[in-house]
């Protein structure tokens, strides 16, 4: 881009973008992607969308359910219900669940920009001011000061740090807050412990709780649509359980051994809760789990209750109600089922939510105890009931640390005490650890597809990604040396999906992509035919 | 929400070109969808696997996953792609006249 963006900007020239994005001004990828002329196109929106569709961001739409306003008052109309909303994020009654964090992070930042050397989205995009963590931060802590506290109008103008409200200013900043993965690197590196995936999240929950704005994938089709059927994917009890039992079937004849998921049974120790996606998408990775519990002797259970199958709670993105009313129903169905505990299924988002998040409204009957996957499965595979071959899984593995779980619960060293156990030629990636890169996909955006935001994954966000995974194998690089890639979380796997996809890993590179549970039953002496495989069925 | 022609018709589709009203899907919509990938001739490879998936999607209201698919049309991943340029869940699933799956699918 050759203007510098200033804050002033997100309220000037209405219809306009921003800023756009072009291929070879983006972080240089490592060979054979390193040729932009080379890569797959970056979708531009049609002439058609660009007159139906609010497109003034930065030519990406991740919600072209956005209203355009019939007319002046009606813009009018949506920025007083902004205010409103933002009035109601900074009141106690309203923000129950994060008033204080959010006032810290707007109270104490020092604007010295060391976050933004930490954001993946801003360093992949070639250092696009507008990517900048304390772009979108600043912009909303000015309009909190002007709008949320008293005599803030005159000190903007006083201080010269006047943003002006208007239906522009409205809808980049929708837009903005799902430029965000939520990972949280910013605040990991930030001296002060300022909090801009926060600040996002909760710029999110204004549109959300008080416009009814937020991507359908999250609301209308995720949250809505899980309470009522069971899952976001359509999934509902009946057609989970009978999708399962063939799975059960089929995985029981490729591996010999016979596999049994047990359903809604009373008083085990384990109620188990797999993210219901992984049953359509990647069967192998619940179907693991099903191998090693049983293998192992666990007195476990999934649960057919609406939705007991689906652990995911999109609510952790965007609103603090559905986030709510998820929580308290799987807490309620493990209550009802009389388990010991609750284990999560190979999901970050999942984790962040049911064991911590969610500790405010989980109380009384429903502090029921909540495990994370990698301590249970941890225990599984050093429990000594399982024999393991780690000869079997003698091909370069490296190990993506999905964000909710690794950086923001802590959960670092178990999924690495078993691959160093389970893999001879386990490797590390760099960064790793909590200071990982986001996969691209954090923050909801790996279920969000609308119009060309898929491009924008692909491309921006999941680029640093992208550069890691192949500098972690860059001593075989080559299509001819099978690796993997373990993924335990199945929003990073979607994201890897799309990236692979858009840029052929696996037939250039030789790369796959799948849990840790897969690694684990690989290794098993018992499994006569790989596990893992990297032809297609 | 868009509009696009389809066999003479106009139909609400999204943005990625999935149709949203489901019920007014016609074989001439499949082979309006298909000639738009470029493949003209709608054989009775591709409609064991658009019926199976239309007719899976309606009786349990989301698309069957791939090995099912594979198992009931006995095609391979390979020859999913050779039937369906954008592959079973792009193509087909579009053809079939189901609206995009959502949700971590």
């Amino acid at each position: 881009m050759t203007k510098k963006l200033k804050l002033t900007d997100i309220s000037k020239g209405g219809d306009r973008p921003l800023t756009e994005i072009n291929l070879d001004e983006l972080v240089p990828l490592p060979p054979p992607y390193d040729k932009a002329e080379e890569l797959r196109e970056f979708r531009r929106l049609t002439p058609d969308q660009e007159e139906r569709l609010v497109c003034n961001l930065d030519g990406v739409v991740s919600y072209a359910a956005l209203p355009k306003p019939k007319n002046k008052e009606e813009g009018k109309k949506y920025v007083e219900q902004f205010v409103s909303g933002l009035k109601k994020l900074l009141s106690k009654e309203n923000n129950w669940t994060f008033l204080q964090p959010l006032l810290l992070s707007l109270d104490y930042c020092a604007q010295c920009q060391t976050c933004c050397d930490a954001c993946p989205i801003y360093l992949a995009s070639g250092k696009n001011e507008l990517y900048r963590p304390t772009y979108r931060s600043e912009i909303f802590r000015r309009l909190v000061k002007k709008y949320g506290r008293p005599g803030g109008r005159l000190w903007a103008k006083l201080n010269g740090e006047d943003i002006e409200l208007n239906w522009a200013t409205i809808t980049r900043l929708y837009e903005l807050s799902y430029r965000c993965n939520l990972c949280r690197r910013c605040t990991l590196s930030c001296p002060m412990g300022v909090d801009n995936a926060l600040i996002a999240r909760e710029i999110r929950k204004l549109f959300s709780q008080e416009l009814g704005w937020a991507p359908k994938e999250l609301h209308e089709k995720g949250t809505v649509l899980q309470l009522e059927v069971g899952s976001p994917t359509g999934l509902r009890p009946n057609v989970a359980m009978d999708n399962f039992k063939f799975l059960d079937e089929e995985f029981s004849e490729a591996t010999g051994i016979k596999i049994e998921t047990p359903w809604d049974k009373k008083g085990a120790d384990v109620l188990f809760i797999h993210s219901a996606g992984d049953i359509i998408s990647f069967p192998e990775g619940p179907i693991s789990f099903s191998i090693l519990c049983n293998a192992a002797g666990i007195n476990w259970t999934l649960s057919s209750d609406i939705p007991g199958y689906d652990g995911v709670n999109y609510g952790v993105f965007y609103d603090d109600v559905q986030l709510a009313k998820v929580a308290i129903r799987h807490a309620q169905i493990g209550r009802k089922l009389g388990v010991k505990k609750i284990v999560m299924g190979e999901c970050g988002h999942q984790h962040k939510a049911l064991l911590t998040v969610a500790d405010r409204v989980l109380t009384g009957e429903l502090d029921i105890p909540r495990e994370n996957v990698m301590t249970f499965l941890e225990n599984i595979v050093f429990s000594g009931k399982i024999k393991f071959d780690p000869q079997k899984n003698n091909f370069p593995v490296t190990l993506h640390d999905p964000c909710n779980l690794v950086r923001n619960l802590g959960v670092v060293e178990p999924q690495r005490r078993i691959l160093r156990y389970l893999c001879p030629q386990f490797r590390e990636m760099t960064p790793h650890g909590i200071d990982n890169y986001c996969c691209g996909g954090g923050g909801g955006l790996s279920v969000m597809s609308d119009v060309n935001f898929t491009d924008w994954k692909a491309h921006v966000a999941g680029r640093l990604k992208l550069k890691q995974i192949l500098e972690a194998f860059a001593d075989q690089p080559g299509p001819e040396v099978k690796k993997y890639l373990c993924a335990p979380c199945l929003n990073c796997k979607l994201q890897f999906r799309d990236i692979f996809d858009y840029y052929k890993v696996k037939e250039r590179s030789g790369i796959i992509f799948g849990g840790l549970g897969e690694l684990a039953v690989n290794a098993m002496v018992d499994i006569k035919k790989p596990f893992i495989k990297w032809e297609e069925p | 929400m868009a509009q696009m022609e389809l066999a003479g018709n106009m139909y609400e589709v999204d943005e990625n070109g999935f149709m949203q009203e489901t019920d007014r899907w016609t074989e001439d919509v499949a082979r309006a969808y298909a000639a738009k990938e470029g493949v003209n001739e709608v054989t009775e490879d591709h409609w064991k696997a658009v019926n199976y998936l239309r007719n899976y999607y309606l009786q349990n209201g989301i698309c069957p996953m791939i090995r099912r698919l594979i198992k009931e049309t006995g095609f391979n991943l390979s020859r999913l792609y050779e039937l369906f340029p954008q592959g079973p869940a792009q193509s087909a699933c579009k053809w079939a006249g189901v609206p995009k799956p959502t949700g971590c699918v």
